[in-house]
């Protein structure tokens, strides 16, 4: 029996899979439902598929749906196992599988930022990568434009930049020259 | 002791690559640490999704600087998956030639940037020096010398040039001559054997728990877990290579290692070189309106070896012209956020450099 095949009866004895997939015989694809994801998890680990090589997002704007993709991988056995399952896009939050891959924490806290889906049970969530005041939609979400965010976006800022940093300027030669006019006026007023 | 918050890089010279090291010391004893990285981020993976998938191949070298090839491979390789395209024979050994060469010069980069952390600098100009040679070998095949956009989805852009083969001959026989030197000038030299023997030692258990690979998984796992033996891509179970790995994972058996992995790359291109076959490099994709070319629905990812661990990419298409998500699994992600988070406390603040540079952190694989 190759490992594909043991991949296939372990976890199709024990869980409903909603669709298998076999990319290769390298690699194959199981999609559960949301809540058997961490059971499965657990068993894999057990089984031997002790790393986590990947974790991420995709954004179905059309079913409104998240897909979460795990991979595992097992040196021995030579088998990457994809492991997916879709979300709801209006709540996003998925448990975090902190407790089985400790490798997830930045997989999860990157997912966050450019997805916006929550893992409670994963300690930080700061900004990493991009701006930490940014309040707009997480970027890789395919609802963002990122045109938006284009040259008229910084053309605009850069204007007001520099339209602040000109006030700035002018102000500050105000004052130096109201400065310079009271010291003429004392000195006048020091020769009268 | 006043506890100091210190950041290493990434102007600092150990340092590699646009990111930070930001550290809470004690002394020189590092208490907590964490990886900034941001600085350097484009956006690949929103940009690849506004591409064509031709066009994505000018954008792909990018995400990896020091190492454009293995890029340039998994996103073939994944599109290959997906379209289910047959990749031609001769093309095969083409890229198995480049991925080899551009792993000797990834392995004699970070060997030169050994100098740094240790203070030798020897060792880098005689590694960049030979690096050089390897860029001028890629100017000739491709065009280019850093950014090469030369493995295609489908084969390679075009043939090898006439005398090539004699080119690379006479540099693998001139960095095998030098590969003594190579070993008394850095690890043998006494001074930089006492600083990098028994430092940042990486038990296995942190291996599984981080999820490190590459050499650093196999200097400490006493295992032959490479993707060219586990799952061989390419013609890599064609040709006869050893893959050296260690029980004890300190600086110095990483090290030593990357220059085990250089005489088996040498091996691996002179097979290569002797048996590779005659006939076409490439096979055409959508002739004349490669721009409308559209690749079935369905999702893959692929994985090639770097010299830092597995690197991946997660591909999803919806049967368009542009690819729907594009996931890039950098090799030095674990080891060099969680790793550096989790694995520097408590040790010396120099040695943080050395981590980044044995571990092969590439901080543009983290911002991507």
């Amino acid at each position: 029996m190759n490992s594909v095949e043991f991949a296939r009866e372990l976890v199709e004895s024990k869980f409903q899979v909603l669709k298998t997939e076999v990319v290769d015989q390298y690699q194959i694809s199981f999609e559960v439902t949301r809540d058997d994801v961490h059971r499965l998890l657990s068993m894999l680990k057990q089984a031997g598929w002790i790393q986590l090589s990947y974790l991420s997002a995709i954004d179905w704007l059309e079913d409104n749906e998240f897909e979460l993709v795990y991979i595992v991988m097992n040196w021995d056995k030579a088998l990457h196992i994809q492991v997916r399952t879709r979300i709801d896009r209006e709540h996003p939050e998925m448990d975090s599988v902190l407790s089985i891959f400790p490798g997830c924490k930045y997989y999860e806290r990157e997912c966050h930022e450019f997805f916006g889906v929550k893992f409670p049970g994963n300690p930080d969530f700061e900004k990493q990568l991009i701006l930490e005041e940014w309040d707009d939609i997480p970027p890789l979400r395919k609802d963002f434009d990122p045109r938006a965010y284009s040259d008229a976006h910084f053309a605009k800022r850069e204007y007001e930049d520099r339209h602040t940093v000109l006030n700035n300027q002018s102000s500050k030669q105000k004052q130096r020259e109201a400065r310079k006019e009271r010291i003429t006026t004392i000195g006048k007023g020091g020769r009268k | 002791m006043r506890e100091l918050k210190l950041f290493l890089g990434p102007q600092h010279p150990g340092m590699h690559g646009n990111a930070s090291v930001h550290m809470y010391v004690e002394g020189d004893i590092i208490k907590k640490s964490y990886l900034l990285p941001g600085m350097l981020h484009r956006g690949f993976e929103k940009g690849m999704e506004r591409h064509s998938w031709v066009n994505n191949i000018s954008l792909i070298p990018r995400v990896c600087v020091v190492e454009p090839d293995i890029n340039e491979m998994a996103f073939a390789m994944a599109v290959e998956k997906l379209a289910k395209l047959e990749v031609p024979e001769r093309a095969h050994w083409i890229r198995m030639i480049i991925l080899e060469l551009a792993r000797i010069s990834i392995h004699l980069m970070a060997y030169g940037g050994l100098g740094s952390p240790t203070g030798n600098y020897t060792i880098m100009y005689h590694a960049h020096a030979d690096r050089n040679r390897i860029l001028d070998i890629f100017e000739k095949i491709t065009g280019h010398r850093v950014y090469h956009q030369y493995i295609v989805p489908g084969g390679v852009r075009k043939d090898l040039p006439v005398g090539i083969e004699q080119d690379i001959h006479d540099f693998l026989d001139d960095l095998e001559s030098r590969y003594t030197e190579y070993r008394d000038i850095g690890i043998e030299n006494p001074t930089i054997l006492k600083r990098i023997s028994d430092t940042i030692m990486l038990p296995e258990e942190v291996v599984w728990e981080l999820g490190v690979t590459g050499v650093g998984m196999r200097s400490a796992v006493n295992k032959p877990y490479d993707l060219r033996k586990v799952q061989p891509y390419a013609r890599y179970d064609q040709v006869e290579f050893d893959v050296p790995v260690s029980g004890y994972s300190d600086a110095r058996s990483r090290v030593n290692i990357k220059l085990i992995e250089l005489t088996q790359s040498i091996r691996i291109i002179r097979q290569c070189l002797e048996k590779m076959p005659n006939g076409d490099v490439r096979v055409p994709i959508a002739k004349g309106q490669s721009m409308r070319w559209t690749v079935p629905k369905g999702h893959a990812y692929a994985c090639v070896e770097s010299s830092r661990g597995e690197f991946g990419y997660y591909m999803v298409s919806n049967g368009g012209t542009h690819p729907y998500r594009v996931g890039v699994r950098g090799a030095s992600y674990p080891q060099g956020l969680l790793g550096i988070e989790k694995y520097l406390p408590g040790t010396r603040i120099d040695d943080a450099a050395l981590w980044v540079d044995t571990m092969g952190v590439c901080s543009p694989e983290i911002d991507r």
